[in-house]
């Protein structure tokens, strides 16, 4: 027996030795001595490069696409938006709309046709394994953004054999577009977007809207290169292959893991809206938020969001608490009702629900992200949305004394004043932690303040969408975010008494009234104030949803990082930003 | 015994084929669809991208499409552009190219194949997956043999602790715990990424430590069972010395139980972990796993349940192999 348990012990030392030995640290640099006859000639470090990098983090997962006629999600237009300019381009901090690739525009008077003059000179690049070259035809000349990009990305996005999903932003406002994605005119001329010169393109709207400059710099209208989409197909977006024009030009997709992209050293440096970009070269990771934040700690990565479980230690540390900065960002959370099921078919019932939910003890105690409160729908720092300055009062707040008493007046008028005879009450929710949290800590309020008890449910995402869309629950959750700046964004294309997106089957023609007024309203003040009053028919006197609160974005940077921070819906505008170490 | 895996090659092609019915039948049965967003779709729009990927079909429709496709060989001039008319082998031959094994497009990933996916993303989990099971075995079976042969002593008792440990302490806890201290304060190690020895590190111990708990655990069991066989008794009877009649004798067979479980665990392995590739930041196949049940994305739920699949058949069968080879008695004809 001894001697095997001799050999064991052997093995299991040496497998130890062996776990360990590869745990070493990764080999570092040494600096190495040449020898040459006998005279130290030189010492070979790695040439420090005085390069500025900036490592990001996108999120886990793949980047579904680059292609800008499918893309859907931040991430895929994050990338887009560094390499491809829109039309207009919006400013990430104001959200106001600046000029893009067109210099200037201008509207004719009755605000339906609206013509782009671009820049001049702004060349196609790529990256062809050693350094960003200009692309070049056929005979050799190098291809410029012209109209023709631009009318080529524009039908590309609408032609149904694409499926683009959000070719019905262009669909909705450009004459034709809508037939044409359809399939029931083929001729894409029919459609009101014109090739006016090389660089002068036109759209004509079906009807005049205000903020028509916002939507065409969407990413779904950028100029697109036909000759590479007709010669690579779907795969024209893969490393290598990629053409663009942005100030940053996508060097490396390494799918699942990193997309590497170098500034474009043939953008010109007189657009004061997009700069030439002093950072030379940005790592996309895609890592769980928590990874992310052990990379940031590592020092491996310059910016990181920072997850939940981490927002105490973050604030209370006094290195990291100094590079966090928490953001707005254009989203909000809301649980909306089903207002054909009682006892919510009553307006007040409603109200009386929503005025009981205490938002601030919410973002406090339960989210802990510095979320705002919310008062009404429509996220302030939007255009044309109401703010807390323009309108401190507006909406609903906390208040269980009236909640109390609207519950009570109901509950007398129509159910015999006693809480056993209301009808059993059910709120659904997805089934993510987080949003289980927020239900059960407005479920243990609605108990306090009205004395009512609320069922819980919660279904899978799909399954979730589906009994929405088919038969909504009393009380439901969502969340919304801004695909364009704009309080209609929020307003017409989710309350709307027809929109598909409106789950309340709830509609006031009093506020459909409004938000197409306010559509057409080109004076933002004036805007504002019709804003105003659809949000306080929608969440105080029909009372249809209850808004909880408006999103934030926690983040850590470095110190070193000289950046600006995005309101649109985490879009940043990375040739703005600056190592300075 | 060639008899014999041509026999179960045919069973396993059956038990493939009847997995592709039940998948396909079940994903389609779940409600919401690939396309069902929380801005829903214009019906337009939809119609657009169903008919694109013939989603507008009745499903067994879909169904057959998706056949002709996975089995279905063609031969093409040049290599396909459109991701629906990709494949997985595409061999160059003469002026053409022979495409076979068509996977199919993902909804979600719209710019990559489900062929894309696993051409680039297996051979990483494959990777990851094999040092995994290397860990497992390299630290289940002698812990466990240990704790056999010194029964009731601090040794099985530590060695068995150790286990519970192991088992006891999933990947997501462990996981996290390693990137703390080895990449974060020791700076030992990569917190994440993949591509250099150090990077695989961390992930293999973190995935195999909870397989290697198992094993130690099945050796230790199994190894106590034969220990008590008689021919034990006569081969140490005869005077043979201790440590030839365990390795020889004892050991050989008490394997068997080891070997029945490494065959489903390593095609565990080696397809993927959801939760290990998120911590580590591996790109790697186990995401798609849960992520496209969650988006619905057909394709990709078939793809890598086929994948699955394949690596659990073929493991069963080198498995039931290597049963001759450890226990005499058992023969294939």
């Amino acid at each position: 027996m001894s001697r095997s348990r001799a050999w064991w012990w052997l093995s299991l030392v040496a497998l130890v030795g062996l776990v360990l030995s590869a745990c070493a640290p990764a080999a570092t640099p040494t600096p190495q001595v040449i020898e040459k006859e006998r005279v130290v000639e030189k010492v070979v470090t790695p040439t420090p490069v005085p390069r500025k990098v900036l490592r990001l983090n996108l999120g886990p997962g793949d980047v579904p696409t680059l292609d800008p006629s499918l893309a859907t999600d931040t991430s895929s237009i994050q990338i887009i938006e560094l390499a491809f300019v829109g039309l207009t381009r919006q400013n990430e901090e104001t959200a106001a709309v600046e000029p893009g690739m067109a210099e200037r525009w201008e509207v004719s008077p009755d605000g339906k046709v609206w013509t782009f003059y671009l820049r001049k000179g702004i060349p196609w690049v790529r990256w062809n394994g050693q350094e960003v070259e200009q692309v070049k035809d056929e005979k050799g000349n190098v291809r410029y953004v012209t109209a023709h990009d631009f009318y080529y990305g524009a039908i590309r996005t609408l032609d149904p054999k694409t499926g683009g999903e959000y070719a019905y932003v262009p669909a909705f406002f450009i004459e034709g577009a809508k037939e044409f994605n359809e399939g029931t005119i083929t001729d894409p001329t029919k459609v009101g977007i014109k090739v006016l010169d090389d660089y002068t393109i036109q759209f004509t709207l079906k009807e005049p809207v205000g903020f028509f400059a916002n939507i065409a710099g969407l990413w779904m209208l950028r100029a697109e290169p036909q000759w590479l989409i007709e010669e690579k197909g779907d795969r024209w977006t893969e490393t290598g292959a990629y053409h663009s024009y942005g100030p940053y030009v996508m060097k490396e997709w390494v799918h699942d893991s990193h997309i590497v992209m170098v500034a474009n050293p043939f953008w010109p440096d007189n657009i004061p809206s997009v700069p030439k970009p002093k950072i030379e070269e940005i790592v996309f990771r895609m890592l769980d938020e928590s990874p992310a934040f052990a990379e940031y700690e590592a020092g491996n990565l310059d910016v990181a969001g920072v997850p939940l479980s981490e927002i105490d230690r973050v604030k209370a540390d006094p290195q990291l608490s100094k590079e966090l900065t928490i953001a707005p960002v254009l989203c909000t959370y809301y649980y909306g009702f089903n207002v054909t099921k009682p006892p919510f078919d009553d307006a007040r019932m409603r109200l009386a629900f929503s005025l009981a939910v205490d938002r601030k003890a919410i973002v406090e105690n339960v989210t802990k992200g510095g979320q705002e409160p919310a008062q009404w729908f429509s996220r302030p720092g939007l255009q044309a949305a109401p703010t807390l300055q323009t309108h401190p009062n507006l909406g609903v707040k906390y208040d269980p004394e009236r909640a109390k008493q609207l519950f009570q007046e109901v509950l007398k008028e129509k159910y015999g004043g006693d809480v056993k005879n209301l009808p059993p009450i059910t709120l659904m929710v997805n089934q993510v932690e987080g949003h289980i949290k927020i239900a059960e800590a407005i479920q243990q309020m609605w108990k306090e303040v009205l004395g009512v008890d609320v069922k819980l449910e919660t279904q899978e995402w799909k399954v979730y969408l589906k009994t929405l869309q088919t038969d909504p629950p009393q009380i439901w959750r969502l969340g919304w975010c801004q695909d364009y700046p704009h309080a209609s964004n929020f307003l017409k294309d989710v309350f709307y008494s027809t929109s598909d997106n409106n789950h309340t089957k709830w509609g006031n023609p009093e506020f459909d009234a409004l938000v197409d007024q306010a559509l057409k309203e080109t004076d933002e003040a004036k805007a504002r104030e019709l804003y105003a009053k659809a949000e306080e028919i929608l969440v105080a006197k029909d009372a249809a949803i209850i808004p909880i609160y408006w999103y934030t974005r926690v983040t850590v940077t470095k110190p070193y990082v000289k950046r600006t921070f995005s309101v649109l819906g985490g879009l940043e505008h990375i040739e703005k930003w600056d190592i300075q170490k | 015994m060639i008899r014999y895996i041509v026999r179960r090659m045919l069973w396993n092609l059956l038990v493939l084929w009847v997995i592709t019915v039940i998948t396909f039948g079940l994903m389609h049965a779940v409600p919401g669809g690939p396309f069902d967003r929380e801005k829903p779709l214009p019906p337009e729009i939809k119609a657009n991208i169903e008919a694109k990927y013939h989603l507008d079909k009745p499903v067994v429709v879909q169904y057959l499409y998706y056949m002709r496709d996975l089995l279905v060989p063609r031969y093409s001039p040049t290599l396909p552009t459109s991701l629906q008319e990709d494949a997985l082998i595409r061999w160059k031959i003469g002026p053409g190219y022979f495409l076979w094994i068509n996977l199919g497009p993902s909804y979600s990933s719209r710019s990559r194949s489900v062929n894309d996916i696993i051409r680039q993303n297996l051979p990483v989990s494959f990777e990851l997956g094999v040092y995994a099971l290397l860990v497992a075995v390299g630290i289940g079976i002698p812990l466990g043999i240990l704790a056999a042969l010194n029964q009731n002593t601090f040794l099985d008792y530590f060695g068995m602790s150790l286990a519970i440990f192991g088992v006891s302490v999933p990947v997501i806890v462990l996981g996290p715990i390693l990137v703390s201290i080895f990449g974060v304060w020791l700076k030992w190690l990569p917190p994440t990424g993949w591509g250099t020895p150090q990077h695989a590190i961390m992930p293999s111990i973190a995935l195999g430590l909870a397989s290697s708990a198992l094993i130690a655990r099945l050796t230790r069991a199994s190894l106590l069972q034969v220990i008590r066989e008689d021919y034990i008794r006569t081969a140490r009877a005869k005077g043979l010395a201790e440590r030839l009649v365990i390795i020889r004798h004892a050991l050989r067979n008490s394997l068997i139980p080891v070997v029945t479980v490494l065959g489903p665990l390593f095609a565990a392995l080696v397809t993927g972990t959801f939760v290990t590739e998120t911590i580590f930041g591996i790109p790697g196949l186990g995401r798609y796993f849960v992520t496209s049940i969650t988006n619905r994305d057909h394709p990709v739920i078939m793809g890598t349940i086929l994948i699955y699949a394949i690596f659990l058949v073929i493991a069963n069968l080198v498995v039931d192999i290597t049963y001759a080879f450890l226990d005499p008695r058992i023969r294939y004809t």
